[in-house]
C-alpha cells in the first residue's frame, strides 16, 4: 500500500506537484493517468525517495522508502527504462542490482526469462531498443520479489506482444494480492490495465475511483434507438432526467434512461423499435473530460477526427 | 483499520536480507569490473607507467654515459643519481594519477549521466554507503594498481639500467617511501576526482577541474610573479607529494606531516562536502 499526503515539489517557482493526496491498494492495478508534465514521474520519484518532496510525505507500507530494511525486497520500480550505465550487459546490471540485497544468481537468471531478455542479456543495453529497454527495467524492478511495484510508463515503446505481455504481468501480480501502480498517458491502456484510476492534472488529482465510476460518472450512459415513430417515442420518453437527441431522421440517442426502459415504453405502445444500442462512454471521453482545464501543453493544431486507440509508443 | 496493521507488521517481518555495507561494497566492484572502459583505461595506465618508467631508465643511462666524459656533469650526475634511479619506477606517475583520476570522474559522473544512480540510489535509499563502497573499490584500485605497475617498472627497468652500471634498490627506506606514498597519492587523486564527479554530476567538467587542479593551477602560481604564488605552491596536491616523497627536505619546504596533513585535507574537504550533497540533492 503506497499513502501519499499533501505531496508538494516544487521546482523554483514551478509547482510540478501540488500537495496531492491518495492511496494505492493492494490486491489491484491502479493506474496513474494524466497528461504529459501533469507530475506522475516526479510524484513516483518522491515514492522511491529519489527526489525529496518540498512538503508532505509518502509512505510504502507505512514506512517512508528510504526506511526500508531491504527497499529493493519491497518495492520494485521502472522509473525509467534507461536507468542503466548502457556500457554495461543487461545481465550485469542486474547481478550488480542483485548483490546490494544478496538476491542469488538464479532470481537475476529467472527475471531475465520472465522478461524475454534471454537472448540479449549478454549484451551491452547500449545497442537495446527502447521496448527491451523497458523489459530490463521491468525485469529490475521483479528483482526482489517485491509486494509494491511501481511502474512508469511501463508500455512506452513496447511492441504489441509486448504491450499485452505488461497487461497480463501487472494483472496477474495484483492477483497475487500485491500492490501494482502504473502511470500512462494512454488512455486505452488503462481502460485494459487498470481496476483503480488516480487522475492527475497539472500537479492535483482530479479523480480518484474505480474506472468504471470514471467511465460511468462523467459520461453519462446513452443509448442510440432507431424507429419509424421518432416523434411518438420522444413523446413517450419525455420526463424528468431524460434527454432525447435527434441525430438524424429515425435515429435517436437517448439520456438518463435505461435501454430496458425504452424498449417496455416502446412495446406498451406498438413504437416499432428496429435498433437498440447502449453507448458506453469511452474512458478517452472521461479522461478528456476530467482533464481538458489541465492540459500543460495545448496542440496548436487540432483536427475534428478524434485520436485512434494506441497500444504502444507515443 | 486493520488491513494496515497487518501490511506494516508484513513490512517489518524478515523479507530477506537488505543493503548491508558488504553487499554495496560487492555490487560496487560488479559495476566497477562490469565496465569495458574502466578495464582499458587500468591496463592503458600499466602501459603508460611502465613505457615511461623505461624510456626515464634509458634516458637516465644515457646521461650517465654523457657525462662520463665531462667531469663537471659526471659530478653533478653523481651527486643526484641516487635519487634519480629511485624515481624510475613511478616516472609516469603523472599520467597514472591523470588517468586514474578521470576514471574516478567517470565512474560517479556516469552514475547521473547514464541514469544508474537511479537504479543505485533506489537500492541503497541512504546513499552514503553507495558512496563510501564506491569510494573504497576505485581508490583501493589505484592504489594496488599504482604499486604493481611500479614494481612492474621496476622489473622492466632493471636490467637496461644494470646496463649502464645502476642498481635499483627497493628495500631502501627512501624508495619504500616513493613506492607507498604514490600509490597512497594516486588514491587521493582517485578520491578527489570522485568527489568532483558527485559534486559537478557532468564528466566533462569534474575532468576539466580535474586536470586544472594539478596540471594548470601549478604551472599557472610558476608563471604567476609575487611571494604569495611561491608560498603557496607549496599547498598545490602535486607539490605536497613532491615534498612528501623528496629524499632530502628542500630548503623552506613543509615537514613531511605537514604536507601529509595538507593532502590530507585535499581529500576530506571534497569528500564530505560531495556525501553531504549527495545525500540531501534530488537524483
Amino acid at each position: 500500500m503506497i499513502e501519499a499526503k499533501g505531496l508538494t515539489k516544487v521546482y523554483g517557482d514551478k509547482t510540478a506537484v501540488g500537495g496531492v493526496s491518495f492511496t494505492v491498494q493492494a490486491g489491484q492495478v491502479t493506474g496513474f493517468l494524466g497528461p504529459n508534465g501533469a507530475g506522475k514521474s516526479t510524484t513516483m520519484r518522491m515514492i522511491m525517495g529519489l527526489d525529496a518532496p518540498t512538503a508532505g510525505a509518502v509512505t510504502v507500507n507505512g514506512v517512508p522508502f528510504a526506511h526500508h530494511s531491504a527497499p529493493l525486497r519491497e518495492i520494485g520500480a521502472l522509473l525509467d527504462a534507461k536507468a542503466v550505465h548502457t556500457s554495461r550487459s543487461a545481465y550485469n546490471h542486474l547481478l550488480a542490482m542483485a548483490a546490494t540485497h544478496s538476491i542469488p544468481k538464479k532470481r537475476v537468471h529467472e527475471v531475465i526469462e520472465m522478461t524475454g531478455l534471454g537472448d540479449v542479456a549478454k549484451k551491452k543495453v547500449k545497442g537495446f531498443s527502447l521496448g527491451m529497454g523497458q523489459r530490463l527495467g521491468i525485469a529490475a524492478a521483479l528483482l526482489g520479489d517485491p509486494q509494491t511495484i511501481i511502474l512508469d510508463e511501463p508500455v512506452n515503446g513496447l511492441d504489441p506482444e509486448g504491450v499485452v505481455w505488461v497487461r497480463n504481468l501487472v494483472k496477474f501480480l495484483a492477483s497475487e494480492g500485491r500492490t501494482v501502480f502504473l502511470s500512462s498517458h494512454l488512455m486505452s491502456e488503462m481502460a485494459q490495465t487498470a481496476d483503480h484510476l488516480i487522475v492527475i492534472g497539472r500537479g492535483r488529482i482530479i479523480a480518484d475511483a474505480p474506472i468504471k465510476e470514471i467511465i460511468t460518472g462523467k459520461g453519462q450512459a446513452r443509448t442510440r434507438v432507431r424507429t419509424d415513430q421518432p416523434e411518438q417515442l420522444m413523446g413517450l420518453l419525455a420526463s424528468d432526467g431524460v434527454s432525447v437527441e435527434v441525430q438524424d431522421h429515425e435515429l435517436l440517442e437517448v439520456k438518463g434512461i435505461t435501454p430496458r426502459q425504452i424498449a417496455r415504453a416502446a412495446l406498451d405502445h406498438h413504437v416499432m423499435v428496429y435498433e437498440l444500442t447502449p453507448l458506453q462512454a469511452s474512458l478517452e471521453e472521461a479522461y478528456m473530460e476530467l482533464t481538458k482545464d489541465e492540459v500543460e501543453y495545448h496542440s496548436l493544431i487540432t483536427t475534428g477526427a478524434p485520436v485512434p486507440a494506441q497500444t504502444g509508443g507515443k | 483499520m486493520s488491513a494496515t496493521t497487518l501490511d506494516l507488521r508484513r513490512s517489518r517481518v524478515d523479507v530477506g536480507p537488505g543493503p548491508s555495507f558488504f553487499r554495496v561494497l560487492n555490487s560496487e566492484f560488479i559495476k566497477f569490473r562490469t565496465l569495458l572502459s574502466t578495464l582499458i583505461l587500468l591496463g592503458s595506465t600499466v602501459l603508460v607507467m611502465v613505457g615511461f618508467g623505461a624510456l626515464n631508465a634509458w634516458g637516465v643511462g644515457q646521461f650517465s654515459e654523457a657525462s662520463r666524459d665531462d667531469p663537471e656533469a659526471a659530478a653533478a650526475f653523481a651527486a643526484q643519481g641516487a635519487d634519480l634511479t629511485v624515481r624510475v619506477p613511478t616516472s609516469g606517475l603523472d599520467f597514472a594519477q591523470l588517468i586514474i583520476g578521470s576514471l574516478a570522474v567517470l565512474l560517479m559522473s556516469s552514475e547521473f549521466t547514464t541514469g544508474m544512480a537511479r537504479s543505485t540510489f533506489a537500492a541503497v535509499p541512504k546513499r552514503t554507503p553507495a558512496f563510501v563502497a564506491k569510494l573504497l573499490v576505485v581508490t583501493v584500485s589505484a592504489f594496488v594498481l599504482t604499486v604493481a605497475a611500479a614494481l612492474l617498472t621496476y622489473v622492466v627497468a632493471a636490467p637496461i639500467l644494470d646496463n649502464y652500471g645502476f642498481t635499483i634498490d627497493l628495500g631502501t627506506e627512501h624508495s619504500l617511501r616513493m613506492l607507498l606514498v604514490s600509490g597512497l597519492y594516486v588514491a587521493a587523486v582517485a578520491a578527489i576526482g570522485m568527489s568532483l564527479g558527485t559534486l559537478l554530476r557532468n564528466s566533462a567538467g569534474g575532468i576539466m577541474s580535474l586536470v586544472g587542479l594539478f596540471f594548470v593551477v601549478p604551472i599557472a602560481f610558476q608563471l604567476i610573479p609575487g611571494d604569495f604564488f611561491v608560498e603557496a605552491r607549496k599547498y598545490l596536491p602535486g607539490n605536497l607529494f613532491q615534498t612528501i616523497t623528496a629524499g632530502t627536505p628542500a630548503d623552506g619546504a613543509l615537514e613531511i606531516w605537514q604536507a601529509s596533513l595538507w593532502l590530507g585535507a585535499w581529500v576530506a574537504v571534497p569528500l564530505v562536502l560531495a556525501m553531504v550533497l549527495l545525500k540531501k540533492r534530488d537524483v
